[in-house]
Order: structure tokens, then C-alpha cells, then sequence
């Protein structure tokens, strides 16, 4: 993921220890930017899923 | 001189939170090379084609491990160059030599830590303005280092021709262009790397000052390092607390002395010495670029480096922020989602479809009228909690964070920030606190969070009151532009208002708080198009994201509020709130807004639009309100953040000067309007 901020690339799932400790860090679904801590949405599951089907689309024509 | 007892003791802790982190990972002398083979080190930023590189010098065999103690990834291979066998490490993506994140951290330790080693620093051909300051740093170490100038194609297809040998004779380095991709230019990176043993002196780059501080910091410098003492010196007078750990175990008794230099050299600076050396390792490699970079393929000024220049010029960002705030906020989300989408859910959704059933179906099904209001009474859960939640906040959510996503996909959140610099820094911040206060015009609950990013203590007090203040939440903005466009004058003063409060608290606040101004610099990245998938993919995300939050926070302050009302202390906290409304010339009606407000701000002024479609407030009294509901106390969820990142004592004094303020500033607000008799 790249930060929309300073353009920094880093692993999402890597959760800075700082949203382990939050209070609403089940429920946030907020990525933050390990460099910078500008925080952006994960990417929905309904986005994954468009994606998923895109794919699978392109590949049975190609 | 004296030094600050406090600069002691917060280096202390500094030190102190660097050795508990290094005792927890690996520390000391870290894995060499278990073949026992000179280790050649691969670094460089992220995506530069680092690991493509590093798959050409190696093939395929290769070991992927965790550096011991961490969670990183470190891949080691073998590489034969000229006859000489070397293992290889490809490190984690690492920006400069003080790192940030545990990635960089590690690669850090990898340098310090491998023996008899080569550096190859990889680059990105079309960014070595960005990416040479790094290649100085690791020169400044002592370090033996090979520059691989990598992407040449995607230089070349954007009209870039780098001078190479002029370049590899300003460095004193080998400099060897490649393509990963394609394997251009691996033999000749094989056989410098084979060939090259040695470091060099590096160039010089700093000005009197800083070269007479790093002197003066060799010279008491006793102890053995990996690096230079020259780099120690450097990343000492940057502030780098692992270096500062390192060196106070190297040096023992002396440190004490080396310490009160450092102190000497922090105290009573304007700005800081690591942003001293930044700055003039930056302008050093820009000038080496512009000699390096030929004149026919230098980059020409494209679309969008110009609109990124004139978007941070004052002369010509100013308006462009101005022009950004009419058109997104007050038309897109004021006029047409909290005008318009609003009045089509509201209206013809919800008042002629989904109330009237839902209240029929009630009424059928539960025959207890107590219990009938729970759900479609005034406040119930259906006519009122589902019903702000959809009806009304969704909508203004939605085109805000429509506006918020098309902006943030552009780049331009980073040039607001270089923008207001300088006006933040008046008020005791700096460009860095954009990242908090755009997050506020979400959330603020998490902008409150996202405070810690600012580096000292002063800073985040005074960002979080300056949120809890001023700074509505999206939903909150939404509704008071719904319900002020009609009309502009009044919109034009609270807008006045609000920004004058914002500038003037925080001018008090920045000088009742000791402590030093804040620097800043950051690396820009490029302005893009916006991408119609990014957009969507990040607008859905984040109204999925509120909406599964507001929800179960919406239906419970109706249950709450429900209780509260057969308990009859709702009505007796809205009795309480009612004479300091009819204070500030509000309709006692009002005062069940504000308490609205503390359980969600946008819960608030979803009430506050209630009260205005049905008619009970004048101009005057619409612009008193919004004024008031905007200063007004941070909601539940806000505060019990500020309790958790600030403690009991900051935010309980924040809120007990909020609390009066606010209602102060309403009540001024009405004397004024009222004694100049304007109608608004």
C-alpha cells in the first residue's frame, strides 16, 4: 500500500503496535502510515471481491 | 550555562524506551555472513527495483529469514563477481540513515552489524534528487559503496540523460547504470562490485557551523565504531537516539561530557541541527543533479510539477484553497449532498415511505405505547436514530468523503501542508499538523489519535485542543453548510469566526505552552491524475467505515435517550441546559441539541437541522447556534480519546475551557448581532 501522503510504501497488514493498543482498533479498519500516521481506509471487502471477479473475468478471455 | 533539567530527563526516556526496544530485538553484534563470505549489502527505497537486482547478481537460490527478534524479512543469496564469492543481503526498503520504521530500523542494523562488506546502493534514475542524499550518508560512513543508477530506460522515455562518469567522479564512488528488468549493465556491476574495496573521503556538503560541531564531536569521540566517526558525529547532532544508546556504551565515562555538548548544541536553536544538515545534504544533491543531468534531457516542467508549485505559493495556493473549499465543501457537500440528497431521503424516503410504515408495523405488532416510542416515538430508533443515520448523515459523509478521496488521490494534502506551514507555526505547529486536522474533518475521535505523530509534547496538546475547538467532523460541516447556505452572510461569519477562534487560541495556546518551535520538512511525492477506481474503492471504504459506526452509536443514544425521557432525566438535563441557551438567545428547544452533541457532534447537528426544518430559528439564531455547536465540547467517543492520549488532567482542562468559551463566544456572537440589529 502507498501512503496517500508522503507516497510511502509499506506492508498494510504490518499494524503499527500503537492501533494494537487502541481501544477501537477492532472496528477501525483504518490503515495508518507507519512513516507519517496519515491513516486511510483497508481496502473494503466488496472492492476485493470487484477485483477478485475482474480478474477471474480477464483470465478466462485471455 | 545551566542546562534544562527537563532536555536531561526527556533524553533519558528517550534513551531509556531505545534500549528497552534494543533488549526485546536483536542487539550488539547482530548475524554475519554464516558462510563466512564478505557480505555485500543491497539498500535503497522502496521500490527502486532493489530485489530485481538482487535476483539478477544471485539467480535463483536464495534464503528468506526473519531478522532474529522481528517480524522482517531478510533475503540472503551467493554471487560470483569476477572470481570472488560474496553472499548477498537484500535489506528492507530504507530512506536515509535514521530510520523510522522497524524495516529501516533492521536494515540499519544489518549495516552496522555485517563484517567485511560492501554497500550497493540502488536508485531510481528518474528521482537521484530524492535519492542522493542517502548515497551521502552512506559515503559519510566509511563505507565502501557501488551506486547502481537503475530504471534507465523509464529515465530515458522521459527524456532524462545521466552524465555517468561525471557523476561517479563527483561521488568518488563506482556508478554503474542498469536495467533490472532487463539485465543491462549486471556484468559491469559484477565487476565493480568485485573490484571495489575501499571507502573515500566524501565531498563536502555542510556549511562552517556544522563542520566546526562535527570536529569538535570527533575529537571526543573514543571509542570503536563500525562507521565513521564522522557519521556518528552526524547522526548524533540529528538526534538519533539508537546512535545515542551505541555510543554511550562504547564510551563509557565519557559520555557524560559528549551529552553536554549535544544539550549546548539543542538549547536556544531556532531550528534544529539534524534540520540544519538535512537541508544542506538536500541542496547539495540537487546542485550534483543539475550537473549530472544533462541540459537535453533535463526534465522540463510538466503539468503537474506546476500545479504543485502553484499550489504551494501563497500568492496563488491561497486561492486555489479557497477555491477548493467553495467548490468541495460548500457546494458539492453543502448544497448538494446536505441540500439536496438530504431533502430527497428525508422528505420522500423517509417521511413519505419508510416513517409511516415503520409506524404502522409498530403499532401492530407491539401493543405497549411505552414501548412503541422506543422505536417510532420522537426519539426512537427508527424515526430518529436510523433516520439521522441514513437520511441525513450518510449523504453528507458520502460527498464529503467524495470530495476528501479525489483530493487525497491527487496529492494534494501534502502541498496544503508545505501551504500552511508557515501559519501553523505562528500557532505553535507546523505543515505536519495538516495530517490530524484534514483527518478531523472526518473524524475527529481519530484525528486525536493520529496526533501522535507530531514530535513534541507541546505540539500534540496543542493540536488536540485545537481539534477539540474548532474543527467539526464532516457530518457536523455538512449539516451547518445545509443549513446555513441559505443564508450566505451568516455562512461568511461563522466561517470568520470559527477560523479567527482556531488562530487565536492557538496563538495564546502556543505562547502559554513552553517549548521549542517545531521544524518541518517532508518529501512531496508527485501530484497525479486521480484514478476513478482508487476514488470509488476509497469513498466506499470510508462510509462503510462510519456507517458501521455511527449505527449502533446512533440506535443507542435512542435507547439512552429513551430511558432518560421515562426517567424523566433527559428532560431534567435539558432543563439544566435551557437557561444558558436562552442566554445566547436560543430557543429552549435548543438545548436538547447540545445534548445531543456530546454523545456525537453529527448527532448534534442532525438535531440542530430538526429544529431549523421545523422552523424555530431565525438567521441570527441559526448562525449563534452553528458558532456554538461548532466550539462546543468533543463528544464521547473524542473524549474519551483525549483521556487516553492525553491523560486526566490535560483533558479535563481542555474541556473545562471549551465548556464556557464556547457558550461565551455564542453569547458574544448574539449581543453583537443583536446591538447592530443585523438580519441575516
Amino acid at each position: 500500500m502507498i501512503c496517500a501522503f508522503c507516497g510511502y510504501e509499506f506492508d498494510p497488514t504490518q499494524a503499527p503496535a500503537c492501533c494494537a493498543n487502541c481501544a477501537m482498533s477492532g472496528s477501525c479498519h483504518m490503515v495508518r502510515c507507519p512513516r507519517c500516521g496519515y491513516e486511510a481506509p483497508a481496502e473494503s471487502r466488496l472492492s476485493k471481491l470487484i477485483k477478485s471477479i475482474r480478474r477471474a473475468i480477464s483470465g478466462s478471455i485471455g | 550555562m545551566t542546562l534544562d533539567i527537563k532536555e536531561r530527563a526527556l533524553t533519558g526516556l528517550r534513551r531509556l524506551r531505545v534500549r528497552r526496544r534494543s533488549q526485546s530485538s536483536c542487539h550488539g553484534s547482530g548475524p554475519t555472513a554464516a558462510s563466512g563470505l564478505p557480505t555485500l549489502v543491497i539498500v535503497g527505497n522502496p521500490n527502486v527495483g532493489k530485489s530485481a537486482l538482487f535476483n539478477r547478481l544471485t539467480g535463483a537460490r536464495v534464503v528468506v529469514s526473519n531478522y532474529p527478534g522481528t517480524t522482517v524479512e531478510v533475503t540472503r543469496g551467493h554471487l560470483r563477481a569476477d572470481g570472488v564469492e560474496l553472499e548477498a543481503v537484500d535489506t528492507p526498503g530504507m530512506y536515509s540513515f535514521l530510520p523510522i520504521t522497524e524495516e529501516e530500523r533492521v536494515a540499519r542494523r544489518i549495516l552496522l552489524s555485517e563484517s567485511s562488506y560492501l554497500v550497493l546502493h540502488v536508485v531510481d534514475a528518474k528521482n537521484l534528487e530524492r535519492m542522493l542524499p542517502f548515497t551521502l550518508q552512506l559515503i559519510e560512513a566509511g563505507l565502501p559503496v557501488v551506486l547502481a543508477v537503475n530504471m534507465l530506460d523509464e529515465a530515458e522515455a522521459a527524456g532524462l540523460e545521466i552524465d555517468l562518469a561525471r557523476l561517479e567522479q563527483e561521488l568518488g564512488v563506482p556508478v554503474v547504470g542498469t536495467i533490472s528488468t532487463s539485465g543491462r549493465g549486471i556484468d559491469t556491476l559484477r565487476h565493480r562490485i568485485a573490484t571495489t574495496t575501499a571507502s573515500v573521503v566524501p565531498p563536502r556538503t555542510y556549511d562552517d557551523k556544522v563542520e566546526a560541531a562535527v570536529s569538535e564531536m570527533e575529537g571526543m569521540l573514543k571509542g570503536e565504531y563500525r562507521l565513521s566517526r564522522r557519521a556518528v558525529a552526524l547522526l548524533l547532532l540529528q538526534d538519533d537516539a539508537e546512535i545515542e544508546q551505541m555510543v554511550e556504551d562504547a564510551e563509557g565515562d565519557g559520555w557524560g561530557s559528549i551529552n553536554e555538548f549535544l544539550l549546548r548544541l539543542r538549547t536556544g536553536r531556532a531550528r534544529s541541527l539534524g534540520y540544519t544538515i538535512s537541508m544542506q545534504r538536500q541542496r547539495w544533491a540537487t546542485s550534483l543533479v543539475r550537473r549530472t543531468v544533462l541540459a537535453s534531457g533535463r526534465r522540463g516542467r510538466n503539468w503537474g510539477e506546476l500545479i504543485s508549485r502553484v499550489t504551494m505559493n501563497p500568492i496563488t495556493g491561497v486561492p486555489i484553497l479557497l477555491l477548493v473549499l467553495y467548490f468541495g465543501l460548500y457546494q458539492f457537500v453543502g448544497v448538494f449532498g446536505a441540500g439536496v440528497l438530504v431533502k430527497f431521503l428525508e422528505d420522500t424516503v423517509f417521511g413519505q415511505w419508510v416513517n409511516p410504515v415503520a409506524i404502522q408495523v409498530v403499532e401492530a405488532i407491539i401493543p405497549w405505547p411505552i414501548l412503541q416510542t422506543l422505536f417510532v416515538g420522537e426519539y426512537g430508533i427508527i424515526t430518529l436514530g436510523i433516520r439521522y443515520a441514513i437520511a441525513l448523515i450518510l449523504p453528507i459523509v458520502g460527498t464529503f468523503f467524495l470530495t476528501f478521496s479525489i483530493l487525497e488521490d491527487t496529492g494534494y494534502f501534502p502541498r496544503l501542508a508545505m501551504l500552511i506551514d508557515r501559519v501553523f507555526k505562528a500557532i505553535g505547529l507546523n505543515g505536519r499538523a495538516v495530517i490530524p486536522m484534514v483527518l478531523g474533518f472526518g473524524c475527529d475521535t481519530m484525528a486525536t489519535m493520529v496526533t501522535r505523530v507530531l514530535e513534541s509534547r507541546r505540539e500534540r496538546v496543542i493540536a488536540t485542543l485545537l481539534l477539540a475547538l474548532a474543527i467539526p467532523c464532516s457530518a457536523q460541516l455538512g449539516v451547518i453548510l445545509a443549513i446555513l447556505s441559505p443564508h450566505p452572510r451568516a455562512l461568511a461569519l461563522w466561517g470568520v469566526i470559527v477560523l479567527a477562534v482556531f488562530l487565536l487560541i492557538g496563538l495564546l495556546a502556543a505562547r502559554v505552552m513552553p517549548g521549542q518551535r517545531p521544524s518541518f520538512y517532508m518529501e512531496v511525492p508527485p501530484m497525479r491524475m486521480p484514478r476513478l477506481g482508487n476514488i470509488l474503492s476509497k469513498t466506499y471504504a470510508r462510509m462503510e467505515w462510519y456507517l458501521f459506526e455511527v449505527m449502533p452509536v446512533f440506535i443507542g443514544a435512542s435507547v439512552i435517550i429513551w430511558i432518560g425521557q421515562i426517567t424523566g432525566i433527559f428532560q431534567a438535563l435539558i432543563r439544566l441546559f435551557e437557561p444558558i441557551v436562552e442566554l445566547i438567545g436560543l430557543p429552549p428547544q435548543v438545548a436538547a441539541v447540545f445534548l445531543f452533541g456530546f454523545f456525537r457532534r453529527d448527532y448534534g447537528a442532525a438535531g440542530l437541522y430538526d429544529v431549523h426544518a421545523a422552523g424555530g430559528l431565525s438567521g441570527e439564531q441559526l448562525l449563534v447556534a452553528a458558532v456554538t455547536l461548532t466550539l462546543f465540547v468533543p463528544c464521547i467517543a473524542q473524549f474519551s480519546m483525549m483521556l487516553k492520549e492525553r491523560g486526566v488532567r490535560t483533558t479535563l482542562a481542555i474541556v473545562a475551557f471549551i465548556f464556557p468559551f464556547a457558550f461565551g463566544i455564542g453569547f458574544v456572537v448574539n449581543a453583537l448581532l443583536t446591538a447592530a440589529g443585523w438580519q441575516l
